[in-house]
């Protein structure tokens, strides 16, 4: 007598749809309290993963694994003071990366006016971010060369005069339509060729959470070598270098700078910086926005699920008598049960599933208006259907246990 | 006879039922004990209140009784789980209604259909059976007419075929024919005796005398107690 009721579903389906169409504006407003929290839901979704997506696109612009480790000029310990050097030369780095397990590959940045230097190419001028740096450096900032190549040992070790130029940088002395590979420009007496032209950065979101300090856009970078003979110094100002894992950055920090400090004797004291403090605001920040709109579309598929109660509860009472005839017939309890919660499940992936159409025109229509590509989130769309489901049977289940509950010979009297 | 074998059906023995009102019980069946056997066509008659529905209630297992025993078709139903009745009336009972008790939204065959929804019935077996269903009360070309579109005469014919789809032990009838003119009337009388002809037991409530003249026993029932219980009519 237990078989399975197999031909039940689609009886039911049946029942569901042909009396959903008999009240088409109730199961409209119903429907309608779903498909506005799917949407809420969906919404949410899209931007939070269309930002997570743009806001870890730009910390790659440094690198997630990049840190920073330069000399604390301030040494509160007069006895300590030293005024000259910027407590890491060149001799140093013949220790890096061998000596420190977590660093994956080290670069020299030397800079002296890290700002504003003046380059010259037949006529044009423009203000640059000159740099003096190492072969890892491109490795470690994530950068990609639109035109050109990197530069080689050979160019570093004969500081020849070589130059790798920002995409800003060819725009205002070439013109996007020239190649300026083998093109000259000049800084002060010194005649640089371009060997490499770098790919567009973007920091926009980074720059608006005040991150980005200087336009990247704007580098001229050529060997450390040839910027150091410039300066007249062996002096590195700082080192940049890249962590073997994110979860890494800190110990290889530690490496660094005990290094540092063993071979200059103590001298110095030394900053260190790495993207960790980034990678938290932003986790934060995406944290922020998934909870507020998470809360807002829970509160909506609240709504939506009190509306589907109420459209199950009145069906419940409408069918009554429908249902002690159903008894009568010999249908036990969990098939009643089984009718009803199907129904509003039936309900519910309708609502659920024009929220999710809803939300992707939405989502659409958020990336048009902020300008940002938020794409549509797919794993978001599956999620927000079954969670309309889940949804609808929750808020079904009162109602359809009510009209499981009934007696037969109580529900058949119903008028 | 041809069944000389012939059992008790149903035996209800000192069935007591009360409602509750409040504070108050008010019994509606008092020591009430009947016995019906296999194949036989009974008519319960009794002014309104007196019981005779919730006698046929209890005897329909839609309802249970308070004190007493019933047995039917040798199981024991006092003390049966709401599933387990479920399951007896899904097998051993086929409902007639005063009303109908179509279900509105759905056409004559699915609606015969649906004792075998619940049995687990394959649905192409389903349909099978319950035009062949439908033929027997003459309705096989209203198959795919809904409720509404058909007679009241019809609709109790459409009914009757449900009752009957899974071949059930015996036929509970409450005002069959109280809805229906007196040639619609003659008319499911008719089809009743043919049921019984095929073996049915049948048990139908009913206050038109002229109706109950169908039955070959009447049972009369009075403020809750069985008055005459007589058969009127040999069988034949």
């Amino acid at each position: 007598m237990n078989t399975l009721h197999v031909g039940i579903f689609n009886d039911v389906l049946l029942q569901a749809i042909s009396s959903l169409k008999e009240n088409k504006l109730r199961t409209v407003l119903s429907v309608m309290g779903i498909t506005i929290g799917i949407c809420a839901v969906m919404v949410v979704g899209t931007v939070s993963q269309g930002m997570k997506k743009y806001i870890y696109q730009e910390l790659e612009t440094y690198g997630l694994e990049t840190l920073w480790v330069y000399r604390k000029w301030k040494n509160d310990n007069p006895f300590r003071r030293v005024r000259q050097g910027s407590g890491i030369n060149n001799d140093d780095l013949k220790f890096m990366p061998s000596c420190c397990a977590s660093v994956k590959q080290v670069t020299p940045v030397v800079y002296h006016y890290k700002n504003n230097v003046p380059m010259h190419s037949k006529g044009n001028f423009t203000n640059a971010n000159l740099e003096g740096v190492g072969i890892a450096y491109i490795d470690i900032n994530n950068d990609k060369f639109n035109l050109g190549r990197n530069f080689r040992q050979d160019d570093i070790q004969h500081r020849k005069p070589v130059a790798i130029i920002g995409s800003k940088i060819r725009e205002t002395l070439f013109g996007v339509h020239t190649n300026p590979i083998k093109k000259v420009i000049r800084w002060g007496d010194i005649r640089l060729t371009v060997i490499g032209v770098l790919e567009f950065k973007d920091r926009d979101i980074l720059s608006q959470l005040g991150k980005a300090d200087y336009d990247v856009n704007q580098r001229v970078l050529i060997p450390y070598t040839l910027y150091q003979q410039q300066l007249g110094s062996k002096d590195i100002h700082t080192l940049q270098a890249e962590a073997v894992s994110v979860a890494m950055t800190g110990k290889a920090l530690n490496e660094l700078t005990e290094l540092l400090k063993r071979r200059h004797s103590y001298r110095y004291e030394y900053v260190t910086e790495s993207m960790d403090v980034w990678i938290a605001t932003a986790e934060d920040l995406l944290r922020k926005i998934s909870f507020i709109g998470l809360l807002a579309a829970l509160i909506s598929l609240l709504v939506g699920g009190i509306g589907i109660m109420n459209i199950m509860s009145t069906s419940v009472v409408e069918r009554t008598r429908e249902i002690g005839i159903r008894k009568a017939l010999g249908a036990y309890r969990r098939d009643i049960l089984l009718q009803f919660l199907l129904e509003a499940a039936v309900i519910s992936v309708i609502g659920g599933v024009l929220g999710m159409i809803l939300g992707i025109f939405a989502g659409f229509g958020i990336s048009y208006l902020s300008g940002y590509d938020l794409g549509i989130s797919w794993s978001t769309a599956i999620l927000a259907v079954l969670v309309s489901i889940i949804a609808g049977m929750l808020s079904g289940y009162y109602p359809a246990y009510r009209a499981a509950s009934l007696k037969p010979v109580d529900a058949l009297r119903y008028e | 006879m041809a069944c000389a074998d012939r059992y008790q059906m149903i035996q209800l023995h000192n069935i007591h039922k009360s409602y509750q009102r409040g504070n108050l019980s008010i019994p509606v069946l008092r020591n009430v004990s009947v016995n019906i056997k296999k194949g036989e066509f009974v008519a319960i008659m009794g002014p309104s209140g007196s019981g005779k529905s919730t006698l046929l209630n209890i005897l329909g297992c839609l309802d249970t009784a308070d004190r007493g025993s019933y047995t039917l078709d040798n199981k024991i139903i006092q003390g049966a789980s709401e599933d387990e009745l479920a399951a007896i009336r899904n097998h051993w009972l086929g409902f007639v209604f005063q009303s109908f008790n179509l279900i509105p939204r759905i056409d004559a065959r699915h609606n015969v259909e649906l004792p075998m929804v619940y049995a687990g019935v394959l649905p192409t077996v389903r349909q099978k059976r319950a035009l062949a269903a439908l033929k027997i009360v003459g309705l096989a070309n209203r198959a795919k007419h809904v409720p509404a579109h058909l007679s009241g005469g019809q609709q109790q014919r459409v009914a009757i075929a449900r009752a009957i789809v899974n071949d059930p032990e015996i036929i509970i009838a409450d005002e069959p024919t109280g809805a229906l003119d007196s040639q619609a009337s003659h008319e499911i009388m008719r089809l009743f005796q043919q049921l019984q002809a095929s073996g049915k037991t049948i048990v139908m409530v009913t206050h038109e005398d002229e109706v109950a003249a169908f039955a070959q026993r009447i049972i009369r029932v009075r403020d809750g107690e069985i008055s005459d219980n007589q058969n009127e009519n040999t069988p034949t």
